[in-house]
């Protein structure tokens, strides 16, 4: 893709954001027509199934996919689905003989399905606001053991509610109303819906949180309410289509939705490709054909001439197995880690030429100071920092330096608060930084870059910069603009469609100072931004960097311990070592520092060291503090 | 004064069970990052083992250990044929393999032996009471009370004291580095695996005693509790597992002793739902693994 292709980028990513969502819907839609033609009146039965499932399996993938954290606990979201809605839709007469003791603001209501269903995605949002509030703080394999622990509370009280669900009994007289074209409608609204909040700015807010937490902190974007609100969605959803399952099979009990059934839909969803709705429609498609078809020989019979025994269980075995040679053969699933369909980049949308004009430089920021009083940090007993005091202002470069351990890259994450410091606050422009929430320093103006790169290696290098720019409140083509402007200022038109995990270690590097700098930050810092590059590389980043110090007037606190890239672009020098500042001052003064050379070079050669300077900078001024 | 005892040693006799189970799990999950699934599996392997040695006329006490070393053997099986291949994975691919492997077991079981429970008859005498100062005690519940501490005592000396367990204390923090000090990783690995068995083992030869039968689904739902127990505690903390483990058979033996009858269904997702909202207060556990990353 040329520069060029850039300007049209944002244009070519929303048509392969709907080609996507159409090849999804394609899929489906071939593989239904294919089972009600080919198999008639049978094939019909499975093509209701596998769009039910579709609905089901897509609406786990709105949390799991967004989060990357996998979750048991949609089963108690779809048998509170099936359970109301079947309430709220039998006939009085059938629901006074099946549940003569049911509480009397529940009974007789005799709904339509279309009435219900509101009503169920409701009920169903309301449990996955309340039970979100715990599983959201959770990450990872906790958040996946709680949400087993939730469907076991669920599967507990469906079992214990006799009044209302009988008990462990079938619950029987649901209106079987569901047929194809209301399967496949359903299905492909679920496939519309999970799409759009994929692609939106919570989507990706999601996704860059699922990627690197930290690194979506450090945005502003808080990691915690992406989770809760993807639960949220997802649960609602997963309501409804636990509603329809119900009014598919018109009588089940509390086990139809227990372990199997989420067994089941969490192998069709790994099989598939967790990260992607097509992932999600592919191993629905791939594992009801796979059921369906190890189910002829469950009870038995012939195989090319063998006599097969009766096996009870067989369909769950091959699921397993379906499972286990996925994740060993394809671990990202069929589709992988992307969404089924053309990407950006692809050639077919060549031909999409409308430009979005890259925004303006933004005007200077206005003045501001970043001020550290007294910052202290100790880890166990090691002192990292102590009693650290500097400042940073708008329009220079301040830079940071100390050997190894000097406890520089400790005082960047007390800055923005990803450590708390055990003494002393941060003020920018006299507002403290204590007092405001972990992703609220991005929003008050501070942004920075990781000392070891952290990218978000599922979202493309639009994407990366994109969700900067959505998090600092760009909204729409405005945010478009913004992106483009970085990523041409970086060079990285020609890499928009790639995925950052796929990237060269310089375009990662210049990546991640563009991601920072369109949140458009009044001090930015950059910790290490050089390391692992060549000369070339370094001189040129030090040349961007000054261009945009002196065309935005954006402080940049500069951490590093090459001596040469930091002396070349700061205006004033901050020397650490073993946690403490051992001098500050222009950077010419601070080179002659003794304490600076000791720290650099050692005790033994300091005095030859201070000689050899004294020659060359004499008179010298002392800056020690 | 009676109610409270006898309620103090079940407690006790249920949480030392989820403990154990709980530090199977942990010890295994501080390692290689397996949230193992067919622990379940691993411990109902053992009471089958327990099942058929009895069945072919063997005496009660070395059935008993012939369980024992069949859920030893099922773990190190697993180990070796389903998650050497996946070492190094993430979680949650670790996590559904596991998961995989579990459901594919339990038909195993259910077509091998029967879907049914199978009866363990073991001595008359050892699910007899005796009398300690007027109150009542079982048998059972005492000797599992004992079992369980010593086998976490056992266990605990062995993590501190040797030089196996310290190297698995090692690989818990970092298994890259035990490799590059020369330690054979494989082999730590496996005798994490041989030690969740054990654990798992012995957990099963209680839980036959206790109920007497062993059926597909026997190990399953007592590793669902002790899954709850390690988040409880600490996800990949060993302290924290043991914790949890009998935080929770406290509970249930609470709920089940002064539960009014009218909730008595509702006793599972109560306790549960105690544990979750413990998860709110402290999101990391009660004990929280210690986990450094340097951005």
């Amino acid at each position: 893709m040329s520069d060029a292709a850039l300007l049209a980028h944002p244009a070519r990513l929303r048509a392969a954001n709907l080609a996507r969502t159409l090849v999804c819907l394609g899929l489906l839609g071939v593989v239904v027509a294919l089972l009600t033609l080919v198999f008639g009146r049978a094939g019909e039965r499975i093509a209701v199934q596998m769009c039910v499932n579709v609905a089901a399996v897509v609406a786990l993938g709105v949390f799991c996919g967004n989060t990357g954290t996998v979750s048991f606990g949609h089963g108690a979201f779809m048998a509170i689905g099936a359970y109301l809605s079947g309430i709220l839709t039998m006939p009085a007469s059938v629901q006074r003989s099946a549940l003569p003791a049911l509480p009397g603001f529940l009974a007789g209501h005799e709904l339509s399905l279309w009435m219900a269903l509101p009503v169920v995605a409701l009920a169903g949002l309301v449990f996955a606001a309340l039970s979100g509030a715990a599983i959201a703080r959770l990450v990872g394999a906790s958040a996946a053991i709680a949400s087993l622990g939730l469907l076991i509370i669920t599967h507990g009280v469906a079992v214990g509610a006799r009044e209302i669900t009988r008990g462990s009994q079938t619950f029987f007289g649901v209106p079987r109303v569901v047929d194809l074209p209301l399967a496949f409608g359903a299905a492909v609204a679920f496939i519309i819906v999970a799409r759009a909040y994929r692609e939106s700015a919570m989507g990706l807010f999601s996704r860059a949180a699922r990627d690197d937490a930290d690194a979506a902190a450090a945005l502003g974007i808080n990691p915690r309410r992406t989770r809760f609100v993807g639960w949220c969605l997802s649960g609602a959803l997963c309501a409804v289509a636990g509603a329809l399952y119900g009014h598919m099979l018109g009588a089940f009990s509390p086990a139809s939705f227990y372990l199997s059934l989420v067994f089941a839909h969490i192998a069709m969803m790994i099989v598939g490709g967790m990260a992607s709705v097509g992932g999600a429609v592919a191993g629905v498609i791939g594992v009801t054909l796979l059921q369906d078809g190890v189910r002829q020989f469950e009870g038995g019979g012939d195989l090319l001439g063998f006599a097969l025994p009766a096996v009870f269980g067989l369909t769950t075995v091959a699921l397993g197995l379906a499972i286990l040679l996925v994740i060993w053969l394809r671990p990202m699933g069929l589709v992988g880690s992307f969404e089924l369909g053309p990407g950006a980049g692809a050639r077919i949308f060549d031909r999409i030429t409308a430009r979005t004009v890259p925004a303006a430089s933004p005007p200077p920021v206005p003045d501001a100071i970043l001020v550290a009083e007294g910052l202290s940090k100790s880890f166990a007993g090691v002192k990292a920092v102590v009693d650290m005091s500097f400042e940073a202002p708008t329009g220079r470069v301040t830079g940071l330096i100390g050997p190894n351990g000097a406890g520089k890259s400790t005082l960047v994450n007390l800055i923005t608060r990803q450590y708390a410091a055990d003494a002393g606050r941060t003020l920018l422009s006299g507002r403290d930084l204590g007092k405001i929430s972990r992703e609220a320093v991005a929003r008050a103006g501070i942004s920075r870059s990781f000392q070891n790169l952290r990218l978000f290696r599922g979202l493309t290098v639009y994407e990366n910069v994109l969700v900067a720019a959505l998090a600092a409140g760009h909204r729409g083509r405005d945010a478009a603009a913004v992106t483009l402007r970085e990523l041409d200022a970086f060079d990285l038109g020609a890499l928009a469609a790639t995925r950052a995990e796929a990237l060269p270690y310089g375009a990662r590097k210049r990546l991640e100072v563009a991601r920072s700098l369109v949140q458009d930050p009044a001090i930015l810092l950059l910790d290490e931004p050089a390391a692992g590059m060549n000369p070339a590389e370094t001189d040129d980043l030090a040349d961007r960097l000054i261009r945009i110090r002196d065309t935005r007037g954006i402080g940049i606190l500069l951490i590093d311990h090459d001596l040469r890239f930091v002396n070349r672009l700061s205006n004033w020098t901050v020397v650490m070592n073993r946690g403490t500042l051992i001098a500050q001052g222009r950077p010419e003064d601070v080179r002659a520092d003794p304490a600076v050379i000791e720290a650099y070079i050692g005790r033994g050669r300091t005095a030859a060291a201070v000689a050899a300077t004294e020659e060359e900078t004499t008179p010298r001024q002392g800056v020690r503090q | 004064m009676d109610v409270i005892l006898q309620q103090t040693i079940n407690a006790i006799s249920l949480g030392g069970v989820y403990a154990m189970l709980a530090l199977g799990l942990a010890i295994v999950f501080s390692i290689v990052g397996l949230i193992n699934f067919a622990h379940g599996d691993i411990m109902t392997f053992g009471g089958y083992g327990i099942f058929l040695s009895l069945a072919f006329g063997m005496a009660p006490v070395p059935a008993l250990v012939v369980g024992i070393a069949a859920a030893v053997v099922m773990a190190l099986t697993l180990e070796r044929t389903a998650f050497r291949a996946m070492r190094g994975a993430d979680v949650v691919t670790l996590l559904i393999t596991s998961f995989a492997v579990s459901e594919i077991l339990k038909v195993v079981f259910q077509n091998a032996i029967s879907a049914r429970p199978v009866p363990i008859s073991l001595p008359a005498g050892w699910s007899g009471t005796y009398q300690v100062a007027g109150t009542t005690i079982g048998v059972v519940p005492t000797v599992s009370l004992v079992v369980a501490f010593t086998s976490l005592l056992g266990l605990s000396l062995v993590l501190r004291r040797t030089a196996i367990g310290m190297a698995m204390r090692a690989a818990a923090e970092d298994l890259e580095m035990l490799k590059l000090l020369g330690v054979r990783a494989n082999r730590v690995v496996a005798i994490a695996f041989a030690l969740s068995g054990l654990l798992a083992g012995i957990a099963a030869v209680i839980w036959t005693a206790q109920r007497g039968s062993v059926d597909p689904m026997m190990g399953f739902f007592p590793v669902l509790k002790a899954f709850i127990a390690t988040v409880l505690g600490g996800l990949g903390s060993l302290g924290g597992a043991v914790l949890g483990g009998f935080v929770i058979g406290a509970l249930e033996v609470l709920t089940q002793a002064f539960l009014p009858d009218s909730l008595s269904p509702y006793r599972d997702a109560i306790v549960l739902a105690l544990v979750i909202a413990a998860l709110l207060w402290r999101p990391d556990g009660l004990l929280p693994a210690r986990s450094a990353t340097r951005s």
